[in-house]
């Protein structure tokens, strides 16, 4: 019997992440910044994931590439895309998912699956990056605050100021000018918070949301989302401990369901 | 600065010169000797013939919106113009950021990017003018504004098609008397005398067709997928749109018909592979340089059908032009209630084997992606899987290839 690893990887518009997988589960992982060559940081990432799960990249018998960069990957065996894999990550993760809310550097998405973890409908943002990591990013930078207090902060302020642009660039004016009028600064995050769960939830309303629902993508990592969504959906959301690298776990994952590579 | 000026001034020439048209017709022929795509030839033909009676003006040249059904042109002996489908040809010709760029700077954005494309070649002066203008209030509703603006651009009448929201016998008196209304004033506007025997050749040339449109829309049901549907939403949803009424039609019709009858004999597919079969929504797709086709057909998902080609009118009566084109214009499942175009697109499902469903979604473009929901709650009740492709037809800029790729590749592996 061979070692059976299989890795996946998931290069996004922000961040990518690499998963090595054994039978029994995450042997190592990896989250880097995709920044402007997402073949090299692939391949990093892959490097990176390998050496913290001690194996050598013959051992892996497939891998699998998802998101946006997904056909920049010269070592992958197969791409399927990031609705698929977040879809089969959080099944795995979460085995009563069938909701899945991912929102990572300038997507954000719905998927809904059914009890195999195989998507049934999805529903993404269209164009713009409106709501997404990249919207908190530049608001977090508007109020002076780093990115990883800003969820928590916005939970400090007992209602949000309403934030009514969702274009990136016109929200950090608003934010700007709300700044000058005095109004609490976690009142503002509050506000930005309700929004973008506010455009989830609409989002999320085009399909049949049921329980449970698993949060995935760098955005999770953000507590005051959770919360705003969890009060809008009207149930616990569940977030995995690592919500980046669940694109990744569900490309390994079918790497994994389809066996070794043609070799 | 002065050559550039030059060779716009050249270009301009050439593009209102008929003689381009007719001088292009042999250079075409020629150099697609070896194509053996002979509907798509004839496409090119009947363009380059429009385009040479267009600028030629030697009979009146009345613009038309793309739904103004084309037999009233050549059954009263006009030339008709459809700038919309004129912008579509210039999009596919990679020619459409500069016309709408143009536009963009006197019409709202949310403006159809078809209509800004043809309002930004009206303004750089590259259309054949117009001696009257038709349009009708169905199923485009910011049609009949855009002509009325034209009109008054152009300082030519404008005369209107109203359809009423529910079919009927009421309805369609009331069409068939706004026909017979516009073929009198426009005669009278155009001092022309109608020959109403010319209207029912139009109307027995534009059954004709239909006849073959029917076949084909038949031999397309057979797997796998005898025709591409990047063509069937390309040329001949075009002309569908603008020959049937004429020699052209029947012509054009006539060959696909024989060629698909061939190529459904042979087995032959126009995918190597056809695993799954997809159905597109919407009367148009993306014309510029794009790759939806290509990503599909690597997943090797054939477009069987799409709902712009289907057969919706019954057989007009040559000695009833009136009464029978009122008939096809009410008959339109794409205006009025949604609940016929979901039945016709449920009727399309059964009858393609259609294991996908694509909703193009066109920027500004209410009257079909305005029910793409409701479309979408039905066939996902079915099981059918199914999604919403934003996108433009015309404006490249307006379109996003990552994201593109993501809800394509999703929904061919929803299919399995």
């Amino acid at each position: 019997m061979g070692k059976r690893i299989y890795a996946g990887i998931d290069i996004g518009s922000l961040s990518s992440e690499a998963v090595i997988l054994r039978e029994n589960g995450i042997l190592g992982y990896s989250v880097r910044n995709t920044g402007a060559d997402p073949q090299r940081v692939a391949q990093e990432c892959m490097e990176e994931a390998l050496a913290r799960a001690n194996v050598a990249k013959e051992d892996v018998l497939s891998i699998v590439a998802t998101g946006y960069g997904r056909i920049r990957v010269p070592f992958a065996d197969r791409e399927i895309t990031e609705i698929t894999c977040h879809a089969k990550g959080a099944h795995f993760l979460f085995p009563e998912t069938r909701t899945v809310i991912d929102i990572g550097g300038q997507d954000s998405k719905v998927i809904t699956l059914d009890e195999r973890g195989a998507v049934t409908d999805f529903a993404m943002n269209d164009r713009c990056a409106a709501g997404t990591g990249r919207f908190l990013e530049v608001m977090a930078t508007a109020l002076e605050t780093k990115l990883s207090e800003l969820g928590q902060r916005s939970l400090e302020a007992k209602k949000g100021v309403p934030i009514s642009s969702m274009c990136t660039v016109f929200a950090e004016s608003e934010v700007i000018s709300l700044i000058a009028e005095g109004k609490r600064r976690e009142e503002i995050m509050r506000g930005l918070h309700e929004a973008i769960s506010s455009r989830v939830y609409r989002m999320a309303k085009k399909l049949r949301v049921k329980k449970e629902i698993t949060f995935t993508g760098g955005v999770a990592k953000n507590q005051g989302i959770v919360k705003v969504l969890e009060v809008l959906f009207k149930m616990p959301v569940n977030v995995p401990d690592e919500p980046q690298i669940v694109g990744a776990l569900g490309a390994a994952l079918y790497a994994r369901s389809a066996g070794p590579r043609a070799r | 600065m002065e050559n550039e000026r030059a060779r716009e001034k050249l270009i301009k020439w050439a593009v209102k010169s008929p003689l381009t048209y007719r001088l292009l017709r042999p250079v075409l022929d020629l150099l697609t000797r070896k194509n053996d795509n002979e509907p798509f030839k004839i496409w090119v033909r009947f363009l380059l013939d429009a385009m040479n009676n267009s600028y030629a003006r030697k009979q009146p040249v009345v613009w038309m919106s793309a739904f103004t059904p084309s037999e009233i042109a050549y059954g009263m002996g006009y030339v008709p113009f459809m700038p919309e489908i004129i912008a579509s040809v210039v999009t596919y010709l990679g020619k459409s950021k500069g016309p709408i760029a143009l536009a963009n700077a006197y019409a709202s954005s949310d403006l159809c990017s078809f209509h800004r494309c043809a309002l930004g070649l009206v303004m750089e002066d590259y259309l054949p003018k117009p001696d009257l203008i038709i349009s009708s209030s169905y199923l485009c509703e910011g049609a009949n504004k855009f002509f009325h603006y034209l009109a008054s651009y152009y300082r030519c009448p404008h005369l209107m098609v109203d359809a009423p929201y529910r079919g009927g016998s009421a309805a369609k008196k009331y069409v068939a008397d706004q026909l017979k209304e516009l073929v009198d004033k426009s005669s009278r506007l155009l001092g022309l005398v109608p020959d109403m025997s010319v209207m029912s050749q139009a109307l027995e040339l534009s059954n004709k067709a239909r006849a073959y449109i029917a076949e084909i829309n038949r031999l397309r049901r057979s797997r796998p997928s005898p025709f591409p549907g990047s063509e069937g939403l390309s040329y001949l949803a075009g002309m569908v749109f603008y020959s049937l009424g004429s020699k052209w039609g029947v012509d054009f019709f006539k060959t696909l018909h024989l060629s698909l009858e061939q190529k459904v004999a042979k087995g032959e597919g126009y995918l190597p592979e056809e695993k799954y079969r997809l159905l597109w929504l919407h009367h148009i797709r993306p014309y510029y340089k794009n790759e939806i086709f290509k990503i599909l057909e690597e997943k090797k998902a054939a477009v069987s059908f799409e709902e712009t080609n289907y057969l919706y009118w019954p057989a007009l009566e040559p000695s009833k032009p009136y009464e029978s084109l009122a008939d096809k214009i009410i008959s339109n499942i794409w205006a009025g209630s949604l609940e016929r175009r979901v039945h016709a697109i449920e009727e399309m499902v059964e009858e393609y084997d259609i294991d996908g469903v694509i909703h193009f979604s066109h920027w500004g473009c209410r009257q079909s992606c305005g029910g793409a929901a409701v479309v979408g709650d039905v066939l996902k009740q079915k099981g059918l899987p199914y999604i919403v492709l934003p996108g433009d037809g015309a404006d490249p800029d307006n379109f996003s290839p990552g994201q593109t790729r993501t809800r394509l590749e999703a929904l061919i592996e929803m299919l399995g």
